[in-house]
């Protein structure tokens, strides 16, 4: 493994691990995980109110006479944002396209982990039998896998701004 | 979708693999060897030998330790040159790789129940620091550590062996680090 692999690795790991812990304690889950979840939930029951589903939110649970989500860790699409946000610190760029690319980055996995919210509460509500599968492997990967396309796209792109950095 | 439905069919008895793997390990170190484990479909039973006969035994979902198999192989479907011979190398050494995280996963999980869910029982036998470290351990691999593991596995030992080959003078700290070099950049725009 060459110093610059080993650098990244090294980065990497410390990155996810400080991220997880931060989200782990339980004041920076009270204060900005859960509310923030809150946020994501009130915007899906909007959204499928405009699908034309009868659901209401309460804190983190999104509910309808025939089904009933709780949005939790893992479903919120932070796994996804921790991962990506510790390649790009941990990848050879500049500062500003690490910054570019975080902001875009979280926006697009928030997008998409919006879409999966609405989805899989109207795959609960209309197809049971293949929430579980969606739930737990098919939407999970998807995300993470968008996560890494989106690293893979930018670390393309700002591969020759790690040259300045590096001799900076 | 190929990752998906190998991963659906093969987990009954991947599970039955890795409730063996992981049984041997725990039982090597434990005195009084009492963990058993065995595998129910897509669940994991933890059976003690001084559980009291008539209570049902606890069981643990294993589809969230081995799902990260759908992303590697994911990635790896994506990877150009997977067949060759150092990709594929690469690949069968992380899947090795992917499966022994996968026993000391599901070792995590049932030392951190043992640790967390039996009441008194898990106050006498586990101290606050063990008990901390074997729920972390197990929230860790849950919440990022499986989809880190699967992605570095990949970026590392498949990715970058199966990459075309920089033309061996580029001093790219991003093509070093596995991203794409100029000359590999260049090539796939031409």
């Amino acid at each position: 493994m060459q110093v610059a692999q080993k650098k990244f690795l090294i980065r990497f790991v410390a990155a996810l691990g400080a991220f997880y812990l931060l989200v782990a304690i339980q004041p920076m889950n009270d204060r900005v995980v859960v509310p923030f979840t809150e946020l994501l939930v009130r915007v899906s029951t909007v959204l499928l109110a405009a699908l034309g589903e009868r659901t209401q939110s309460f804190g983190t649970i999104i509910q309808s006479p025939v089904f009933a989500v709780d949005v939790k860790n893992g479903c919120n699409g932070i796994e996804a944002a921790l991962l990506l946000v510790a390649a790009m610190l941990a990848f050879p760029a500049s500062a500003k396209q690490r910054m570019l690319g975080i902001v875009t980055g979280l926006a697009l996995i928030q997008g998409v982990n919006l879409f999966r919210i609405v989805s899989l509460f109207w795959l609960g509500v209309h197809h049971r039998d293949a929430f579980e599968l969606f739930h737990a492997a098919v939407w999970q990967t998807a995300l993470i896998l968008l996560a890494v396309g989106i690293f893979l796209a930018w670390s393309r792109r700002a591969g020759g701004g790690g040259r300045a950095e590096a001799r900076g | 979708m190929v990752g998906l439905a190998l991963w659906w069919a093969a987990t009954p008895a991947y599970n039955r693999l890795l409730a063996g793997f992981a049984e041997g390990l725990i039982r090597a170190v434990e005195r009084p060897r009492a963990t058993r484990l065995y595998a129910e479909e897509r669940r994991v039973v933890i059976d003690r030998a001084d559980f009291p006969s008539t209570s049902d035994r606890p069981s643990l979902p294993a589809d969230d330790l081995t799902f990260d198999v759908i992303l590697f192989l994911a990635l790896a479907a994506t990877t150009p040159g997977l067949f060759r011979d150092r990709a594929a190398r690469g690949t069968l050494v992380s899947l090795a790789i992917l499966f022994a995280l996968h026993v000391l996963a599901l070792i995590a999980s049932v030392e951190s129940f043992y640790a967390t869910r039996l009441g008194a029982w898990s106050a006498a036998h586990y101290g606050a620091f063990t008990r901390n470290l074997w729920a972390t351990a197990t929230h860790f691999w849950r919440f990022v550590g499986c989809y880190a593991a699967a992605f570095l596995l990949w970026w590392f030992l498949v990715r970058s062996t199966a990459s075309p080959a920089p033309s061996g003078r580029s001093s790219s700290p991003a093509a070093s680090a596995g991203g794409p070099s100029r000359a590999s950049r260049r090539r796939g725009k031409a």
